[in-house]
């Protein structure tokens, strides 16, 4: 086998890159076929009044609604995109985006099922309980940031156009037209997120069938090279949070907190979602996303595996 | 006329995705990419891309709002040649993929991600082994109910000529399991899978590694599972062809690990299976 790092195949990529767009488009058209529905039928500002005011307890909240409303985590982008225009606190959509990918019952059952005879029940327990820590501590980080940092000003428009109008905005009179209306905005939707998904998916796909997996083993000696490893691995397959656990339960190699950073870091960030993250916020908050996210994931990971023994 | 030309081009970019997907499903290409359990999904994706294509022609234009806001940043800003860029960006990548892609992985990827040869590699849960023990039914004799597991003829799929249909999975769980690899050693065999060279574990020379991609969601997650194949007459094909293997499958130790080997009788090209990605 060549020992090079890199050795890339235009056909393997066009076969990586169409699996990966095939897989996800029926959920990105799921999230904005809701997006669409969300804008007509859903009150503005209801889920803001549903939720609590306290930014703590807001947080905590909307980091649990992926239990009621499972999304994966490129179906969640062009929903958190329309709530938030309709009215939701910008740190609770961010809850609730990195959140749902991992506190769900899919995601816990696929979990506990790839970790069979590996510790499952702790494995769920702390890849859900980790995921729903970072979310509530990354929403309340955004929580003191100004929204023009955070949000792209197109974004941002239609949040401050909302402040200005509320309920003032002309509606489409009759269910059907309210459906009609619906649909448009849904289509609209779906073809910006698209854009940032093929893009997202087709580098993804170069770093995932380029790479020699391989030589990362020799990293997996070391609890803070094998976790920052597998985070970065992460990254670079973008592999969707509902089938993740089934690869991380196979890198027998690597200690169980470097799977389980794996397992928390991927659903919140991958090389696919930096682009989609970018149909919603400024790319420089997505970037500090990432890093953010990397070390706050990696720190807590290695803490957790000095704590606990599995 | 730029609303129309607006509502042609969306229009136009949704059946384009509506036909890939129902095409990919109709054909049965699908199956090379995804799971199964997403095969539906993606056909209903597929039909309900064509329905917004259509219904997105038949919105008159004085309910075209226009606004970004409302219609999207696509969709509704001014036509542009940065616009243009995007909506080939939707379209092109995705139809160039479409024509180009092999529908499998070759040498270069299946390297890349390194060959499972161990059961403890295996992204999928380790089946159960040992007796099946139910518990007695009310009145039943309790010494029935602990009966042996059944006997493995009844459940081995065979061929024509009497040979075991195993699949590399199946030999890697037997090589770590005991009641398993009673089921396969020393029986006659077939095997089909994709030639790899043997890099390693080949003190002869006379062995080569059959491999199957098997994926949990989609092809970008696809495992190469591999067992090695041990003939005096290596074949002469390129990497990655298929092959169907006849002989017998074995499980020594080496270096201090239990692997299965299969110490063929003919080895020859085939075409590839029906479900060529294993689930």
């Amino acid at each position: 086998m060549s020992s090079s790092w890199f050795n890339f195949s235009f056909p393997d990529f066009s076969y990586s890159f169409l699996s990966v767009l095939l897989e996800g488009i029926p959920f990105i058209l799921l999230g904005t076929l809701l997006s669409g529905l969300i804008d007509q039928f859903l009150p503005a500002r209801l889920m803001a009044r549903l939720l609590p005011r306290n930014a703590f307890l807001g947080s905590c909240v909307s980091g649990v609604l992926g239990m009621v409303f499972p999304m994966c985590e490129c179906g969640v982008v062009p929903v958190i995109r329309r709530l938030i225009a309709k009215g939701l606190p910008v740190s609770h959509a961010v809850t609730y985006m990195l959140a749902a990918p991992i506190v769900n019952p899919i995601v816990a059952l696929s979990t506990y099922a790839a970790f069979r005879g590996q510790s499952a029940i702790e494995m769920t327990a702390l890849r859900l309980g980790l995921g729903f820590f970072v979310a509530v501590i990354a929403g309340l980080a955004v929580h003191h940031l100004a929204l023009k940092y955070v949000l792209r000003p197109a974004v941002l428009e239609s949040v401050l156009a909302f402040g200005a109008s509320a309920e003032a905005a002309p509606r489409p009179q009759g269910i059907g037209a309210r459906f009609g209306a619906a649909l448009r905005v849904a289509v609209g939707d779906f073809l910006d997120v698209m854009l940032y998904f093929v893009f997202g998916v087709a580098v993804a796909s170069v770093f995932s069938t380029s790479i020699n997996q391989e030589l990362l083993l020799p990293l997996s000696v070391n609890p803070w090279l094998a976790t920052g490893t597998l985070m970065s691995f992460a990254m670079l397959l973008s592999l969707c949070s509902t089938s993740d656990a089934f690869i991380a339960a196979t890198f027998t190699a690597f200690p169980w907190m470097a799977k389980l950073a794996f397992l928390v870091f991927g659903p919140m960030m991958d090389l696919k979602l930096v682009f989609i993250y970018s149909s919603v916020f400024r790319r420089r908050f997505v970037v500090g996303l990432l890093v953010g996210l990397f070390i706050l994931i990696g720190l807590l990971s290695v803490r957790l595996g000095g704590v606990l023994d599995l | 006329m730029i609303l129309l030309l607006r509502r042609l081009v969306t229009s136009g970019i949704l059946l384009i995705w509506g036909i890939v997907l129902t095409y990919f499903y109709f054909s049965g290409r699908v199956q090379a990419y995804l799971h199964p359990n997403f095969h539906l999904a993606l056909m209903l994706c597929g039909l309900v891309l064509i329905l917004m294509a259509v219904a997105v022609l038949g919105v008159s234009a004085d309910e075209e709002c226009g606004d970004p806001q409302c219609c999207g940043a696509l969709n509704g800003r001014p036509i542009s040649w940065k616009n243009g860029v995007a909506w080939l960006g939707l379209v092109v990548p995705l139809l160039v993929a479409v024509k180009v892609s092999p529908s499998q992985f070759g040498a270069t990827a299946v390297l890349n991600r390194g060959l499972v040869e161990e059961a403890a590699g295996l992204p999928f849960e380790r089946p159960q082994v040992g007796p099946v023990v139910e518990p007695a039914l009310p009145g039943e004799d309790p010494a029935l109910a602990l009966s042996p597991a059944m006997d493995s003829s009844t459940y081995l799929v065979k061929n024509a000529k009497g040979q075991i249909k195993v699949e590399a999975m199946d030999l890697l769980f037997a090589a770590e399991e005991e009641g398993l690899r009673g089921d396969f050693e020393d029986k006659e065999s077939e095997i089909i899978g994709q030639f790899l060279p043997a890099k390693s574990n080949n003190p002869k020379g006379d062995r080569f590694n059959l491999v199957r991609l098997y994926m949990t969601c989609c092809a970008a997650d696809a495992r190469p599972i591999s067992v090695t194949v041990q003939i005096p007459d290596l074949p002469k094909v390129a990497d990655m062809t298929w092959l169907r293997v006849e002989g017998k499958v074995t499980f020594p130790v080496e270096g201090g690990r239990r692997f299965p080997l299969i110490v063929a009788d003919s080895v020859e090209a085939c075409d590839p299976p029906p479900d060529a990605a294993a689930y």
